[in-house]
């Protein structure tokens, strides 16, 4: 799983709605595996809007990857910040490990790269 | 004899018959499955490309991933969940970004993504209000202002499947091909004849969907505007834009 991905995801447990516990979820015993990716300069800039960064920065701080607190004025414009964006969102894979909760502790495993976001039915 | 269609008499809940006639079967083809599944579909692929750069979108019920490599130039992104372990392994072979999910509960913010598609799926969830929470669902997960695809199996079809026109509610059969099994233990029944004394039967739970259906379904969860339906290769589909 890229981080890109790590950032669009919430635990959706029942009655776990806290946003500022259910986002982002907390990264355990993970595996890190970097794989080089093309770099698309027009991609990085136009999808910022999706991204929730300071839950993107709390992540990376995590990992120990570096990335800036905000972004940029001129994102486009910054090669260091796209290239450390593209590094860290694309190009980052989690390969084992799990996800956990810091509203509910639901733990969802990442086996060989995949997230199991299945729940249980008491969860649901 | 060929293996047809048959009305769905099942006495299961809801959640069983999705267990049993949906995830388990493909689970079980998954392989097979997926070697059937590789021509992209022009409504759908047409979708994909017109997609503005920056785009970011989920594939509900991705299957093998046929749709997630559409656009292979990377300026857009997107992101499978699949309810089938088997299914969802298949498309992490092939380099896509997938996760085991099931379509009534996805594990997305609300109005995560650009779009999304839903290519053939909602149409295995066994009742009215199963169907209308995944499309829900399916809208939810997109931004204001963001669009998704819909396609869904019709009851009115042109191919070679010829439906009851009474009966919405099917259980549609695949035949495993010995060569094909992926275990020694499954569920599927033998159909003991001939070249396929081997091969297996699986039944899949199909609502299938008459002509307008889709769209009352989508304005019934609401929260959105039709932008375009249609029919195409026996399915109807709808685009829809979020409110």
């Amino acid at each position: 799983m890229r981080l890109i991905t790590h950032n669009m995801l919430k635990c959706h447990v029942k009655n776990c709605t806290d946003p500022d516990k259910q986002f982002p979820l907390r990264f355990k015993d993970v595996q890190l595996e970097q794989i080089d990716a093309e770099r698309n300069d027009e991609f990085l800039v136009r999808m910022l809007p999706r991204i929730d960064w300071p839950a993107l920065s709390k992540t990376t701080k995590e990992l120990d990857i570096t990335l800036p607190e905000t972004v940029p004025g001129n994102p486009e414009d910054d090669e260091e910040f796209l290239q450390a964006l593209h590094t860290a969102i694309l190009e980052t894979h989690i390969k084992q490990g799990s996800m956990l909760c810091d509203g509910c502790g639901h733990e969802y495993k990442i086996t060989n790269g995949i997230p199991n976001m299945l729940l249980a039915e008491h969860e649901i | 004899m060929k293996e047809q269609p048959v009305a769905d008499t099942l006495q299961l809940s809801e959640a069983d018959k999705e267990d049993q006639y949906v995830h388990q079967v493909y689970d079980e083809i998954a392989t097979h499955f997926s070697d059937t599944r590789f021509k992209a579909w022009p409504v759908i692929e047409r979708y994909l490309l017109e997609l503005p750069v920056g785009s970011i979108g989920a594939d509900i019920g991705c299957g093998n991933g046929k749709y997630l490599g559409v656009r292979g130039t990377g300026d857009i992104f997107m992101v499978g969940t699949d309810r089938s372990k088997a299914l969802v392994g298949i498309c992490a072979q092939r380099g896509f970004e997938c996760q085991v999910s099931d379509g009534l509960d996805l594990p997305y913010r609300d109005g995560a993504f650009d779009f999304a598609i839903s290519i053939a799926v909602i149409h295995h969830f066994a009742s009215p209000e199963r169907r209308a929470r995944a499309v829900a669902e399916v809208l939810r997960v997109v931004r204001p202002g963001g669009s998704v695809l819909v396609f869904a199996w019709a009851l009115e079809q042109n191919g070679r499947r010829k439906f009851d026109p009474n009966t919405q509610d099917v259980l549609v059969p695949w035949v495993l091909p010995a060569s094909k099994a992926q275990s020694s233990v499954s569920r599927g029944e033998s159909t003991g004849e001939g070249e396929s004394a081997q091969s297996k039967v699986f039944h899949r739970y199909y609502h299938l969907f008459r002509k307008g259906e889709l769209q009352e379904l989508f304005e019934h969860v609401g929260g959105c505007t039709v932008i375009e339906n249609g029919y195409d290769r026996d399915n109807w589909y709808i685009i829809a834009q979020k409110i």
